[in-house]
């Protein structure tokens, strides 16, 4: 099965990967293990998961504005996601995606889309294309 | 969103990366925000500067930063770090964190900032009322705005910096006089009796207001540090970038309403003392102390004696300080500190061995308890002084 998703383009860019996918919205600062890319905070549905070469899809980022510079310090430790999907673009997601330069999509129902799923991201025209084995 | 050929070769890397990514940070947020182009700003100020808060990943960034030229092309001021420029703390905390935090204050200079550390630097320079500034540190962006009236977003500190590197903003949110009108109206039916209680009103507000703009009535007595401190809370506990404050009656027909009484003042205040034991550190200083501030604890303090298992800190910049020094003598001959650069909410209670903190910042006391874990004893700034100097 192939489903094609139209977002808005935030980062330019293409990536392809499989999906790790919450519903609930992610804060970097306190939430991500810099060291490891592991998802750290408590209660969250990701929570264990390591987000390195993902396709990271959740609504939205939530908290402080250095969550921005974690995604950095991820990129450059090579652990940050391949792509981010976001249902609704924050400032302190954005930011980091552009500083980490990680393609970026935002304005889809990630609903649509499964953990595990292999997922096309293409940042510059801001489609998304997912594939998911029967 | 419109760019002029100049941006655009910034935002192609033509003058390297730190401008670049500056560049492309600030075009990314106009664009989610719906800005129609940059504009010029008088300064910028810059959090993200205690290694507490900001950890390894901000120094990695700003190294990359200054490595590749970047330099400030406004005035750039920062917030405190998580050590006093005195050294005090320095020696006390542990020699990893001291270390690395010097090296964030030390990158912030290579890259041209003025390393003011402090979270009011408006009583150092103060903008133009008017003026577009692109300042972080809620507390401070608050006071711009409302106080002296000039410009600004509610920024973090990675879009500070930015806008720092490039000397211009996105004209959205706040830059634009539309956005600036308030939303609610807010009449205070309590009586006010310090700038603590100002604090709790903040705190109350900001908790109902979460981003919206209010019109203050009922406050014919506040004075500046009472609105600091209304202001402070008010961006702490809510995203308040704004407030009205109504002094003469205006009518505001068309909007929500909300009443302020007595007994929401002191249930805030009551929920904000969590300890009822005595503290082992008294705190004055957040945000800032003013010159006045340091005027009226000197006089509070004058003749008497800060209690051996208690310490006292006024924290407030160097700059102010140096202006208030006969003032700060009389705090320190009465065995005060008064510590710059730094704060009890930006450095580490805990490895300090503070189990209780007393402050008369309802910012500081919502803080203290979520980041350190410590108790909190919340009162104006009279009693904490005498609870010092018994």
């Amino acid at each position: 099965m192939e489903i094609t998703l139209k977002g808005r383009p935030i980062v330019a860019g293409h990536a392809t990967g499989r999906a790790l996918v919450s519903s609930k919205p992610l804060t970097f600062l306190g939430g991500v293990d810099p060291k490891s890319g592991v998802i750290v905070e408590v209660g969250h549905d990701l929570y264990g998961k390591c987000i390195k070469d993902s396709i990271l899809c959740f609504p939205h980022g939530h908290g402080s504005t250095v969550g921005s510079f974690i995604l950095y310090a991820l990129a450059k430790s090579g652990l940050a996601p391949k792509a981010i999907i976001n249902l609704i673009a924050d400032p302190v997601v954005v930011v980091g995606a552009v500083i980490a330069n990680i393609p970026m999509v935002d304005g889809i129902d990630i609903t649509k889309i499964a953990n595990g799923d292999i997922v096309e991201v293409d940042g510059e025209r801001g489609v998304v294309r997912v594939y998911r084995g029967s | 969103m419109y760019l002029t050929r100049e941006e655009e070769r910034i935002y192609d890397g033509e003058m390297g990366w730190a401008y670049q990514v500056s560049m492309r940070i600030l075009v990314k947020l106009g664009e989610l925000y719906g800005a129609s182009r940059l504009i010029p700003i008088e300064s910028a100020h810059i959090s993200g500067v205690s290694y507490k808060t900001v950890g390894d990943a901000a120094i990695e960034f700003l190294r990359a930063l200054s490595e590749s030229n970047g330099r400030v092309k406004v005035r750039a001021t920062i917030n405190p770090s998580g050590v006093d420029q005195d050294r005090i703390l320095s020696n006390i905390l542990p020699s990893d964190l001291v270390n690395r935090q010097m090296e964030i204050v030390r990158l912030y200079e290579e890259i041209g900032a003025t390393l003011t550390l402090t979270c009011t630097p408006y009583y150092i320079e103060t903008p133009k009322s008017g003026a577009h500034i692109s300042w972080a540190e809620s507390s401070a962006v608050i006071y711009a705005n409302s106080i002296i009236g000039s410009w600004t977003n509610r920024e973090g500190g990675p879009s500070a910096l930015a806008s720092a590197l490039i000397g211009k903003t996105p004209d959205y949110g706040l830059h634009r006089p539309e956005n600036r009108q308030p939303s609610v109206l807010v009449k205070v039916e309590a009586k006010l009796n310090s700038e603590a209680d100002y604090g709790a009103l903040g705190l109350y507000l900001g908790r109902i207001l979460g981003e919206k703009i209010p019109l203050i009535q009922g406050l014919p007595g506040a004075g500046e540090t009472d609105l600091k401190q209304m202001g402070a809370a008010m961006a702490t506990s809510g995203m308040v970038p704004m407030f009205h404050i109504d002094r003469i009656g205006r009518s505001a027909g068309g909007i929500e309403k909300i009443t302020v009484d007595e007994r929401d003042i002191i249930k805030t205040r009551l929920d904000l003392s969590t300890s009822s034991g005595r503290p082992d550190l008294v705190f004055i200083g957040c945000p800032h102390c003013s010159p006045n501030e340091i005027r009226l604890v000197s006089e509070l303090i004058r003749g008497r004696r800060v209690r051996s298992d208690v310490r006292l800190w006024i924290c407030t910049s160097n700059f102010i300080r140096e202006k208030m020094r006969e003032h700060a003598r009389i705090i320190e001959s009465a065995g005060g500190r008064v510590m710059c650069g730094t704060c009890a909410v930006v450095t580490w209670l805990k490895n300090l061995g503070v189990e209780t903190i007393m402050t008369n910042s309802a910012k500081t006391a919502y803080y203290a308890r979520l980041l350190d874990g410590v108790g909190v004893i919340f009162a104006p700034i009279s009693e904490c002084i005498n609870v010092a100097c018994q």
